[in-house]
């Protein structure tokens, strides 16, 4: 899905770390992963949050990228993409605790 | 006897435990080891609260009710005390069934971030040190996935494939330079020894 010729994969200590930054991050973060999931939640008095992310998140992904792949157009397509963003939003929210790198973990090889 | 209380928030949601600590097993007198009573406060909604058996039902549906949102499984969740299903991908819709006979149950809608306030502050009260409750291992099961994750498995495959394609490239350079028996070679040479 990146834009990248070399296709390797991942290697599972790498996996590991990238959860681990990914756990952190969202512990950090989680204010601000609150108000855009509650900004979703009453579009119409508070859109503006929810429409400045979803604009940097398709920045990011035609940035990125490879936007011939049909699983990169669905990601762009702003009619499909609000299921995607939402899930993986929640997935980040509840992964916050200590154990967070386990439920981050067991998401993910269950998604 | 003074009881213990402990609070864990998360923004919106705050759980509050009280109980004792079971001195019978030398715990700490901070330690709440025998919840008496609980309250969960989330703003703008009832406030829930109840016995203990009553938690950790509210804490399973909860916990087994996020999974099932998150996996793509229609998230719908029911029991005798609690149900909880989705209204759309933003509001969730909350019944709380009370254990006395003519009460009317409770209900109400939360959002995602209502949601993951109420988790978090589960989580919190699981990983507590200070308090001894029965952990919700929904979470903590290692799925099946995992044994056929990503680079742990052996790539056969890539494994017998080199050297099969070089015995087979062998193969078809060297057929070309086999020599081949000609009788009628082998005629030609003797008439050329004995030319009588």
């Amino acid at each position: 899905m990146r834009k990248s010729y070399v296709n390797n994969n991942i290697k599972i200590n790498e996996f590991d770390a990238l959860i681990r930054i990914t756990v952190e991050m969202s512990k950090y973060l989680y204010p601000y992963i609150r108000e855009i999931l509650k900004s979703k939640e009453d579009i119409e008095e508070n859109s503006f949050i929810w429409n400045d992310f979803n604009k940097r998140f398709i920045e990011l992904i035609k940035e990125r990228f490879n936007i011939d792949s049909m699983k990169v157009k669905k990601l762009l397509n702003q009619a499909e993409n609000d299921e995607i963003i939402i899930k993986s939003l929640l997935i980040l929210s509840f992964c916050i605790s200590n154990q967070g790198y386990q439920k981050l973990k067991n998401f993910l090889y269950d998604f | 006897m003074i009881q213990n209380k402990l609070s864990f928030h998360q923004s919106s949601a705050s759980l509050e435990i009280i109980g004792l600590p079971d001195y019978s097993n030398n715990e700490n007198k901070d330690q709440i080891s025998i919840i008496s009573q609980w309250n969960l406060t989330i703003v703008d909604k009832p406030l829930i609260e109840g016995k203990l058996e009553h938690l950790r039902s509210i804490m399973d549906a909860f916990y087994i009710y996020s999974n099932l949102l998150i996996k793509n499984e229609i998230p719908i969740y029911k029991s005798k005390l609690i149900d909880i299903k989705a209204d759309n991908l933003h509001i969730h819709n909350i019944v709380l069934k009370s254990s006395k006979p003519n009460v009317k149950p409770l209900v109400f809608n939360i959002g995602n971030s209502l949601l993951s306030d109420i988790i978090n502050c589960f989580d919190q009260l699981n990983e507590s040190p200070k308090v001894r409750i029965k952990k919700t291992d929904i979470l903590t099961n290692i799925p099946k996935k995992l044994r056929f994750g990503l680079n742990k498995k052996v790539k056969y495959f890539n494994f017998f494939i080199p050297p099969f394609f070089a015995i087979c490239s062998l193969i078809l350079f060297s057929s070309s330079f086999i020599y081949f028996f000609s009788p009628l070679e082998n005629i030609e040479k003797k008439e050329l020894i004995n030319p009588e």
